[in-house]
């Protein structure tokens, strides 16, 4: 098996390390990740400067966008226990989850025993799991009390919408003004595609995402899944000129240039890892990007751990 | 040693890629640690005369041939393509075949195809088939190019024993009789693992425990993908070093008779 350290720096496989000592590694992690830049400018062979020694930051590897098992799924307990097993040896330290029900447009019953689970999921893994409070938009007030009951009395970190309405439609801007008002992120399922998506109808991009930005620029919304199938270059380039929409890298697709791409438009203040359940490829897409250490663990931590920090209870 | 048996060389219709060019696609193996890679022309996949692309890959490869092996884009169903296949093998030394029989618009199960893969057994070429080049949900609005089903790939194996074909740029071939233990076929085909999961579901292992080590190549897509997330479900695949090995080089090596 391989540490949780090194597989975020390079790809000889190494010893195994007792899980204390590789909870320290995940910066350092980050910043031994050989750069494709530096492999250009040198001798074959030689890593980037500086890539296993001197100064290294330290920070979390948070992913931003998980998920545990609905327990309609027969293994779910045994499944979620899986997700814990890989972020150990992919070096994730916390991962951001929410509960999604089998069938949209979620019930208010249905989103409200997924919640629950998230909460018992939080107690089964402390400190590894973060809870994202999912809703229906379209219940009103219903998920509005779900969210403060979660967010505000369980230590949710945030909310989690799906694609039951497009993030530009009014039902969806109560949500929002919670959210300001207790300092937490939206995550919100997104993607674009260059066809219409018929068994999602009301698929929010990121083009939505910067409309709704602008009319709340205090709101931290987090585009999900760059990675998750659409055109990615499109997604990046319409939220360029929204600074308070975080692009989340996770996906299972594997793009060669889709991090890359984010942190050249977006900037990498505004880039967040996730994996969405294809744990290797998530990873992988931020070991594999030309880009600095910094912007690195920016993206696999310190950026997060920025907008939890906006937290207001 | 590692060996990448899904890479690619030059330009790609649809999207920009980095690291297309032989000096470039070194560069990022070198940074990788991988040894070397079969490569082909991408921009065969759209070009009306795929051997314009061979002709590129060739072109691109001299100097290199040492750890770049290149395979040919042939089109059963384009004028020429049994001189475009002499010429790939005996002139530019290809060894072995991609196949895109939906993006060149033609079945696995028709006559041209079956005397091309007939044609490429008997110079002892290894046939590749990439299921996908590209995840559907991002495709231009010109093409909707859907993926090679396993059922074709299935029949094609089933009808040329002799054949060795490996499968590229696949997954849920655990859900097919492809993936599955004692399923009849016989084992003239590899898969490789670019787009296998190695952790939660673990399709990867599973493979392995249903056809061997034996069977598991390892890949990456580059450069159309980042190479470590490939990478890295070698590292963190719960099996035996003995069948990491094999699946990082051996079994290409002796596919590819190096």
């Amino acid at each position: 098996m391989a540490d949780r350290r090194t597989i975020l720096r390079s790809s000889k496989p190494q010893p195994r390390v007792s899980r204390r000592a590789v909870l320290k590694g995940s910066a350092a992690a980050v910043l031994g990740a050989v750069t494709l830049s530096s492999a250009r400018g040198m001798a074959v062979g030689q890593t980037a400067p500086g890539a296993s020694s001197g100064p290294q930051p330290k920070g979390k590897v948070i992913d931003c966008h998980a998920h545990l098992n609905h327990h309609s799924r027969a293994t779910w307990e045994a499944d979620d226990r899986k997700l814990i097993e890989a972020a150990d040896k992919l070096g994730i330290d916390q991962l951001c989850c929410s509960t999604l029900t089998p069938h949209w447009p979620a019930s208010l019953d249905g989103f409200r025993e997924c919640n629950q689970w998230t909460a018992e999921g939080m107690q089964r893994f402390p400190g590894r799991v973060l809870g994202y409070c999912y809703v229906n938009p379209g219940y009103g007030r219903e998920a509005l009390e779900e969210i403060r009951r979660y967010v505000g009395d369980h230590g949710f970190m945030g909310i989690k919408l799906y694609n039951e309405y497009t993030c530009t439609e009014p039902v969806v801007f109560p949500i929002v003004e919670l959210a300001i008002e207790l300092g937490v992120p939206i995550l919100h399922h997104a993607s674009h595609s260059h066809y219409f998506v018929e068994d999602q109808p009301r698929l929010t991009d990121s083009g939505h995402l910067a409309e709704l930005a602008r009319r709340y620029p205090e709101a931290m919304l987090i585009c999900a899944h760059i990675s998750g199938g659409g055109d990615w270059e499109w997604t990046v380039k319409a939220a360029r000129h929204a600074p308070n929409v975080f692009l989340d890298t996770s996906g299972s697709v594997t793009d060669a240039d889709s991090v890359d791409l984010a942190v050249a438009v977006a900037g990498a203040d505004r880039v967040v890892f996730g994996c969405d359940s294809s744990m290797t490829a998530g990873v992988g897409k931020i070991r594999g990007a030309d880009l600095s250490a910094q912007d690195k663990a920016k993206i696999l931590g310190g950026n997060m751990m920025r907008l939890l920090g906006r937290r207001k209870s | 040693m590692i060996i990448d048996v899904n890479a690619y060389l030059g330009h790609f219709a649809f999207r920009r890629l980095r690291h297309n060019t032989a000096d470039s696609l070194l560069a990022l193996m070198d940074a990788k640690k991988i040894d070397k890679a079969v490569v082909s022309s991408a921009a065969a996949i759209t070009y009306r005369n795929a051997q314009a692309g061979n002709e590129e890959v060739a072109d691109q490869i001299k100097g290199h041939r040492d750890r770049l092996i290149p395979f040919a884009v042939i089109n059963p169903f384009y004028a020429g393509w049994q001189d475009d296949l002499k010429i790939c093998h005996e002139e530019f030394g290809m060894t072995g075949l991609r196949l895109y029989p939906k993006w060149h618009n033609y079945s696995l199960s028709s006559p041209s195809c079956r005397e091309l893969v007939r044609a490429a057994t008997e110079r002892g070429m290894v046939i590749s088939i990439p299921i996908r080049v590209e995840d559907n949900r991002e495709r231009s609005w010109l093409l909707n190019i859907p993926d090679v089903p396993l059922e074709e790939v299935v029949e094609l194996v089933k009808a040329h024993p002799k054949s060795r074909f490996l499968l590229l740029n696949g997954l849920g071939y655990t859900g097919s009789p492809l993936g599955r233990k004692n399923n009849g076929l016989p084992s003239n085909y590899a898969i490789e693992l670019s787009r296998l999961s190695a952790l939660l579901a673990n399709e990867l292992g599973q493979l392995i425990a249903n056809l061997g080590a034996d069977r598991l190549m390892f890949g990456t897509g580059m450069p159309f993908n980042y190479p470590d997330p490939a990478l890295i479900k070698v590292e963190v695949l719960d099996a035996s070093e003995s069948d990491k090995e094999k699946i990082r080089w051996q079994n290409a090596a002796s596919w590819l008779r190096l």
